[in-house]
């Protein structure tokens, strides 16, 4: 079964509504029961705005809801939610980003995720057994909408639909996953299956952030990441998550089709974030910091790092 | 030997501690923290007692406390530390407000002990450099100051991601945003330069949804010269680049001056240069300066110039004057702003 995503340009920021819902006709979205609640995961990794490429434009979140209600009435339930991570925490982040007031403009609730009902649960991906706190309100809900950005990172070379999904788990502490990342994202995908993938990439972050004036949408969060690869000048091949998905049988590129826009078109203007380069420089830097420091015994302390 | 004790082990104050322990006439006879990791730290980096409660830490035979505090227990800590007879070294901002610095003002004279706020840009080199050339009459009669610092503020997200402490989101615990926080410094650089002033107007932004502001723009003018300043500050940038956006301009009826002139054009080479510098320092037995442009080395110095006015009987060259004098100008802000809680 072909596995769809679409991407729509989005030039003009007042008309995201309609872009939504080019969006969603491309996709011709067929949910299997009436939607009555909407849960929407957008990315808040922490307290920089939306115009710096790290996180969910509230505006096209509005879009969203709007578009939503159109389709399935005014009346829905809609919720947005996010989980506390290492650094940020979600009330902060509702608050600083604009999701407080668009929550009371829009008759929305706001949850936080780490302080909401969970149920412990263990996968194994790639012969690692990983544990997770899910949060039920994302398994219960009849719509789950996932609305994550587009952005490189260099422990994982991208960020998109599946690594927001790592950042739904309850656990604020998601840095202790950090040495089997590559996993522990594949591990929570296996549990939490989003019923539709909303990217946000109006401002894509790659070596700098870039207005790349693009929404991507797709029911298959897998796809979308392979997709999303492509555009961020990635063989995503390449990309040990997208291999893992492959072998754990939950990713098939074959059946990627790629409605409306050309990859191309946003590959090209998307601003590439040489790692090879700046992991030597990093490498350089550290090695030569390291070597001052047994000669010196001044650079910053390692208790003054963990300070 | 002076003895010392440190009240607060956050980011400043391990790095005050990191810092004293370089200093050849110091003994850190005990460290105060609510944090028993922190404390760990600064026992492996030389302090003798450690304390969960400063009030204890006060009771110990000290010449000085270093008092590196959320910004709400500032006046406690301070007057607490007078009134045992110890001297004191405070990090910015002083106190939250004029009443709050006012009563400090009342203590240190009433104490008869030494009170140092950490105005700590007064002792960056390349503001040295600048105050040195505006004393000498080489930029003619100053007629415009222009001061600008754009940071992350508590937003700093570190190599090690920890939250940020929630007294921060707290407007009364706080007492501030970016302007107590970061214009506090530029305010007081502009009275290093141009001496007393009062505020003529200032705009503060809330980009952040914070009760507190998170970007202002002050200008101000000098009580007793022609010079008008302008301060801008913000907590709204990332700070990913390796440089620090910071300027600040003078303008006289001659020449004018600006710090960019000072900043090394390229960060690295000027770090290996300074490295190489410390390893000849560490050779001739002589004392190593913090590796780092700018900041790093005026925590060094402002701290250094302490020690040096406990050892010698001096007036520090940052007075409770200098702090309550910088919160009134802020305060006035505040007063003027609708929707600061301070505002009217």
């Amino acid at each position: 079964m072909a596995k769809i995503v679409c991407l729509v340009e989005a030039k003009d920021r007042n008309e995201l509504e309609n872009y939504v819902s080019k969006a969603l006709g491309l996709l011709d979205l067929k949910l299997n029961k009436k939607v009555r609640t909407v849960v929407i995961k957008p990315n808040l990794c922490y307290y920089w705005s939306a115009a710096t490429g790290y996180t969910t434009d509230p505006r096209l979140v509005e879009a969203t809801v709007n578009v939503l209600r159109e389709n399935y009435g005014q009346h829905l339930d809609i919720k947005i939610a996010e989980a506390d991570a290492s650094a940020m925490r979600t009330k902060h982040a509702f608050q600083m980003l604009g999701y407080t007031k668009l929550a009371e403009d829009k008759g929305i609730d706001l949850v936080n995720l780490s302080t909401d009902p969970i149920e412990e649960t263990k996968v194994t991906v790639n012969g690692l057994e990983l544990s997770y706190q899910i949060p039920k309100l994302l398994v219960e809900a009849d719509l789950f909408l996932n609305m994550p950005k587009l952005k490189v990172m260099s422990e994982v070379t991208i960020t998109c639909a599946l690594k927001n999904l790592f950042g739904a788990m309850a656990y604020p502490r998601k840095l202790e996953y950090h040495p089997h990342l590559n996993e522990a994202i594949i591990g929570i995908c296996t549990i939490l299956r989003p019923h539709l993938t909303i990217v946000d990439g109006l401002v894509a972050l790659g070596r700098v952030p870039s207005r790349l004036n693009l929404i991507m949408a797709g029911e298959d969060p897998f796809s979308i990441d392979w997709t999303a690869a492509q555009i961020m000048g990635y063989n995503p091949s390449k990309i040990k998550f997208l291999r893992i998905a492959i072998k754990e049988g939950l990713l098939d590129p074959k059946s990627i089709t790629v409605l409306g826009e050309n990859i191309e078109k946003f590959a090209k203007i998307f601003p590439r974030n040489n790692y090879l380069t700046s992991r030597i420089a990093y490498g350089l830097q550290l090695s030569l910091l390291k070597i001052y420091n047994r000669v010196i015994s001044d650079s910053i302390s390692k208790a003054f790092e963990e300070s | 030997m002076l003895r010392i004790g440190f009240i607060g082990l956050g980011k400043m104050g391990t790095l005050h501690l990191i810092n004293a322990a370089k200093h050849g006439n110091v003994i850190i006879l005990a460290a105060a923290d609510a944090s028993k990791r922190r404390l760990r730290n600064a026992a492996v980096l030389g302090a003798k007692n450690l304390f969960s409660d400063f009030e204890e830490l006060l009771k110990l035979d000290l010449d000085a406390v270093v008092i590196s505090l959320p910004n709400f227990l500032h006046r406690e800590s301070i007057e607490l530390a007078l009134e045992n007879g110890i001297n004191v070294f405070v990090e910015k901002p002083m106190a939250r407000t004029t009443e709050e610095c006012r009563s400090i003002v009342h203590t240190v004279e009433k104490s008869g002990r030494k009170l140092m706020v950490g105005h700590s840009m007064r002792f960056i080199g390349m503001i040295k450099e600048i105050k040195r050339t505006l004393d000498n009459g080489n930029l003619g009669e100053l007629e415009m100051v222009t001061l600008e610092n754009i940071v992350s503020g508590p937003f700093s997200h570190g190599d090690i991601p920890q939250p940020v402490p929630e007294w921060w989101f707290d407007p009364e615990k706080v007492g501030g945003g970016a302007l107590l926080d970061i214009g506090y410094h530029l305010i007081d650089l502009y009275r290093f330069f141009a001496g007393d002033c009062h505020l003529l107007s200032s705009h503060l932004k809330h980009k952040f949804n914070l009760p507190v502001e998170d970007a202002a723009i002050a200008v101000l003018q000098s009580d007793k010269l022609p010079t008008t300043g302008i301060v801008h500050v913000g907590w709204y940038q990332q700070m990913i680049s390796s440089g620090t956006d910071m300027r600040v301009i003078l303008h006289g009826d001659y020449a004018y001056i600006s710090s960019e002139q000072f900043a090394p054009s390229n960060i690295y080479t000027y770090a290996f240069k300074e490295g190489i510098k410390n390893v000849f320092r560490k050779i001739g037995g002589r004392r190593i300066r913090p590796l780092t442009f700018s900041h790093y080395d005026a925590y060094d110095q402002e701290l250094a110039h302490f020690f040096y006015c406990l050892e010698n009987d001096l007036e520090p060259s940052v007075s409770a004057i200098d702090g309550l004098r910088t919160v009134e100008v802020i305060e006035e802000a505040y007063r003027r702003d609708k929707r600061s809680p301070k505002g009217e």
